[in-house]
């Protein structure tokens, strides 16, 4: 093994550390993957409040504990019954019967991480809330599974909007949920849309490095390692020059536009080509519609700078960083064929084909300039008057083109819904709106005291008889009168859907299904993760600065055929 | 006391799923035995097999126990690592090296009374027919395509038309990251996983020339220390991507060379990520994935309600979309379908070019093929022998070896199938 010696030398002398991670990060390493250390702790300092040790409630607690969320709190007043300790797996079977739902509950959930903080609370949220308003404030999300009505009523005003409170109703195969937040900005929303290369508006040193290169005369092995970026910048601009008729720098403006424009060019990069095999200028052809796409600024990031405009003086992080950018947009001296029209330049460039030395060279102009617009950039940031650290400055400036801020809806006006919007829906989507309407008629029902409440205690034998003997036509009927005070008058049911909606619920009213649980748990989880983590994009009521007002922004699911939608 | 009543259950204990279980709803099938019928079959007689104790593999076993299997049984061949403790909630720190399936069984075992799990800790390969045709269902929760496959075709053969019974559903699921599918297959009736092979994503592969001489991210330099330093420096030494050792000694070689050609970006978890093929797992999306398998086995074992015709595909990094879809049936499936597929390729194509072009189709994936057809060996892979004897055929042209066309069946030893390929010249 003569051979090692160099290698082992050139290893040991760059002195990096075995770099190794430690047991915890061991632990999470498949989800830092996703959402990354900024991600994780988020979620370590998040509070949470349950109500109640339900199945579908514990599952989403399930899959919060095992990425290591930061505390929680199981409200639940009652004890174990034998209905609890057969549907619900984070209770330990019989033994747990008699005993407080929550502290049993509590006790299955911390088994599976012990870097989690859990508590049980044993009161009535009805009694919380008329003695501990001002505590329920302080957690940062409160999920509220089969709560009935008139307790989330008081509960999603009281949270309002300073708390994100997440609502989840099931019965049997069906479900739904919502989430109760005023607005919400992402940064990081992974979006799978890249930030632009500027090919078309390539900045000064991209433009004069492709400009300087001898593409007649360089070295062959040279010529087939030009990144498909300098040969798409160079064709464009000799496009330019010779339809501008000039020798010199052509305006900067213009690009193929008609197909057979767009052909030609195509032909025009075939045509730079040395060798009939260069890997480099197929690429290069098969990215040339980047000339023709115009790089400018999103339209959703447009309309962020209305909701934000940049005259009014924030305190907070990110609609300072908006008008930053905003001002950036108007004027970026450091682009100086394009002052305005652009978001600050990213320096992630995609692989492509290319040597080594040529890639590297073209990745520290991108990032030069990067830098360059990010002083500019910076010098807004700072007449904002709030301080951002450099960090979130590279952030920001990374997903610049794909921020995203939502708008959601409080509570009451989810459910059931402004009457216009529901039965416009109930054309556009009429089995998932029939099902969130048989949905809120069961809720509605509870509240009257048609249908018994949810929630029962071990010796509630009486109740479930109560359930059980509700003749199930009648209690279809007695949806489908309740469903009908939801909607303009005259409005008609898409009978289908309807009478599938209302049957699955007259069949199981009170069912709190395993794998319903579970689906729903990994639904719930899934979103409270996005919002916490501020990554990902969770559901809405739609972009919060558009003016529609027709969606609801409720999750609804069906088991029976399996889809789930957003409506 | 109804006969679905035994010594472990307690009043109350199937309230919520019995109210599925007493009566239809609207979209349930006729034959739907409402009542003691139906829970006595779940309970007492059905036989379930989950595939795989992984990720998915627990929420399974926990949500078939609660719904009211009792009689499961559990494959998988891994043991416990400690980064799965984020997602495959019935193992502990104390667990890591254990079997998964063996701790998996245990641990239901414990928290549900009264089910019965069945643990093999070894591979679905060991098990022959006759052990696949004792249950009613299986389950899949796999990480590896090939074991799919393997599996698929296995449950597609299996298949009598003379015996009802020999029909075993299978249900798949899978996820990466926020998204995952599950799906029902019904073997020979509906398409089957291999039906569906070309949806898979194309696995990145690095040009070995890219990796040797001109690398340019990060990823570039892993596979060099991975594919050309290892086994130069350590000859025959089995990498183990499980040791930590041989990770760092990797992570030091990448980053060497990374420094060498001013590269930026490799990192002890960016190597770990590309040697391992890593991909991000977390308990919502297993929890929702497998919960929707565990649904179906359910509504099929019971039929109380209508089931999953026959894709369900949900994405959830932006908001939660899915798409529920009836994928098709292809009729030159080389496992479920009659027809061959039919191949058109110029006269001068080697015998080695094929086997190139085969191994590289998306909808084939065959790995190491061996080819005959029905007079002539092509190319076999083993014994030794006769590979020895049909290798010269690989730089023979392809109008030499079959002058007018014809059927080639390929096999491959890893899958339980031949694909026959109807070869026309241009």
């Amino acid at each position: 093994m003569n051979d090692s010696q160099p290698l082992e030398n050139a290893t040991t002398s760059i002195q990096v550390p075995s770099g190794a991670p430690d047991a915890k990060t061991r632990r999470y390493d498949r989800q830092l993957r996703l959402w990354a250390a900024s991600g994780q702790a988020a979620l370590e300092s998040a509070r949470l409040l349950v109500i109640p040790a339900s199945a579908t409630a514990t599952s989403v607690m399930k899959n919060l504990v095992l990425p290591g969320l930061g505390h929680f709190t199981l409200m639940d007043d009652k004890k174990v019954t034998g209905a609890d300790a057969g549907n619900n797996f984070f209770l330990d079977g019989m033994k747990s019967i008699g005993k407080s739902r929550a502290e049993e509950g509590v006790q299955g959930l911390l088994e599976l991480n012990d870097g989690v903080e859990g508590v049980a609370d044993v009161r009535d949220v009805k009694e919380v809330l008329k003695s501990h308003r001002e505590w329920l404030k302080s957690f940062d999300v409160v999920i509220a599974h089969n709560v009935d009505s008139n307790v989330l009523d008081d509960l999603a005003d009281l949270l309002w909007p300073g708390t994100h409170l997440v609502v989840v109703n099931s019965a049997g195969f069906l479900a739904e949920f919502s989430i109760h937040y005023q607005e919400h900005q992402i940064v990081e929303s992974h979006s799978e849309t890249a930030a632009s290369l500027r090919i078309d508006k390539a900045f000064p040193a991209l433009l004069d490095y492709a400009m300087s290169l001898s593409l007649e005369t360089m070295d062959i092995t040279d010529h087939a390692h030009i990144p498909y970026p300098v040969i798409l910048v160079r064709a464009l601009e000799e496009w330019r020059r010779e339809r501008e008729q000039v020798s010199g720098p052509s305006s900067g403006q213009g690009a193929p536009s008609t197909a057979a424009e767009k052909k030609a060019f195509k032909e025009r990069i075939r045509s730079m080509m040395r060798k009939f095999d260069e890997e480099n200028f197929e690429e290069a052809e098969s990215q040339a519609y980047k000339c023709w796409t115009t790089t400018g600024i999103p339209s959703e990031v447009k309309e962020l700078f209305t909701l934000y405009p940049a005259s009014e003086s924030s305190s907070s992080t990110f609609p300072a960083l908006v008008s930053a950018l905003f001002q950036f947009a108007q004027n970026n001296p450091a682009s100086p064929l394009y002052t305005s029209g652009l978001l600050p330049l990213t320096s992630t460039l995609p692989d492509m084909k290319s040597s080594t030395d040529e890639y590297v060279k073209l990745q520290r102009m991108y990032r030069a300039q990067a830098e360059t617009e990010k002083t500019v950039f910076k010098q807004y940031l700072s007449k904002t008057q709030v301080a951002v650290d450099e960090a979130t400055v590279d952030t920001f400036l990374k997903n610049a083109h794909a921020l995203k801020v939502l708008k959601g809806r409080p509570w009451k006006a989810t459910n059931p819904g402004p009457a216009e919007v529901l039965a416009n829906k109930l054309t556009s989507q009429p089995r998932e709106t029939a099902t969130h309407l048989a949905l809120a008629a069961a809720r509605s029902l509870r509240v009257k005291g048609v249908l018994p409440a949810l929630e029962l205690d071990s010796d509630a034998t009486k109740d479930i008889t109560m359930a059980d003997a509700l003749d199930k036509d009648r209690l279809k009927d007695l949806l489908t009168a309740e469903v009908k005070t939801f909607l303009p008058p005259g409005t008609a049911l898409p009978e289908e859907e309807w009478d599938v909606a209302s049957g699955e619920i007259a069949r199981a009213p009170s069912a709190d299904l395993p794998t319903t649980a579970a689906f729903l748990g990994g639904l719930v989880a899934q979103e409270i993760i996005k919002m916490i983590t501020k990554q990902y994009v969770p559901i809405s009521a739609g972009n919060a600065t558009s003016d529609a007002d027709d969606q609801l922004g409720v999750c609804v699911v069906d088991l029976v055929e399996t889809w789930t939608a957003v409506i | 006391m109804s006969t679905s009543q035994d010594a472990n259950d307690w009043e109350g204990r199937y309230y919520h799923i019995d109210q599925i279980l007493d009566a239809p709803g609207p979209r349930t099938d006729e034959g739907f035995m409402a009542g003691d019928g139906v829970k006595d079959f779940l309970r007492n007689q059905a036989k379930i097999l989950v595939i795989g104790a992984g990720g998915l593999g627990c929420e399974i076993l926990a949500n078939l126990a609660l719904t009211g299997f009792k009689d499961i049984h559990v494959i998988d061949m891994d043991t416990i690592d400690i980064s799965n403790l984020n997602r495959q909630f019935l193992f502990r720190p104390k667990d890591v090296g254990k079997s998964k399936a063996i701790v998996a069984a245990e641990f239901i075992m414990n928290r549900v009374p009264g089910v019965k799990v069945t643990p093999y800790f070894g591979k679905i390969q060991d098990k022959d027919d006759n052990y696949y045709l004792q249950f009613n269902l299986v389950i899949c929760g796999l990480d590896s395509v090939e074991a799919r496959r393997w599996i698929n075709a296995t449950l597609v053969n299996l298949v009598d038309p003379e015996n009802p019974e020999s029909l075993k559903p299978l249900i798949d699921g899978g996820t990466e990251g926020f998204k995952g599918q599950a799906r029902v297959i019904l073997p020979t009736i509906t398409s089957c996983y291999e039906c569906s092979l070309e949806m898979l994503n194309k696995p990145t592969a690095f040009p070995i020339c890219t990796i040797a001489n001109t690398p340019r991210l990060p990823e570039h330099c892993i596979e060099w220390a991975s594919v050309l330093e290892w086994p130069r420096i350590h000859g025959d030494k089995k990498m183990d991507t499980d040791n930590p050792d041989d990770i760092s000694w990797l992570y030091n070689v990448a980053a060497a060379r990374a420094k060498e050609f001013n590269i930026e970006g490799v990192t002890w978890s960016l190597t770990q990520g590309v040697v391992k093929n890593i991909i991000p797992a977390i308990a919502s999306t297993n929890a929702i994935i497998a919960a929707s398998c565990c649904n179906e086995a359910f509504k099929i074992a019971t039929s109380s309600a209508a089931y999953l015709n026959n894709y369900f595909m949900l994405i959830g990094t932006e908001g939660v979309y899915s798409y529920t879809f009836e994928h098709e049936k292809k009729s030159n499936c080389p496992v479920c379908g009659g027809d061959s597929l039919p191949l058109t390729i110029n006269p001068e194509t080697t015998l080695e070019e094929l086997i190139e072009m085969l191994t590289e189709r998306q909808d084939i994936q065959i790995k190491n093929p061996s080819l005959s057809t029905a007079s002539k060996q092509l190319y076999l892979r083993a014994p030794p022998q006769l590979e020895e004897a049909t290798r010269p055929n690989l730089a023979k042209k392809m109008s030499e070896l079959i002058p007018g066309g014809g059927d080639v069946v390929v096999t491959a030893g890893t899958l339980p199938f031949n694909l026959s390929l109807d070869i026309s010249f241009k």
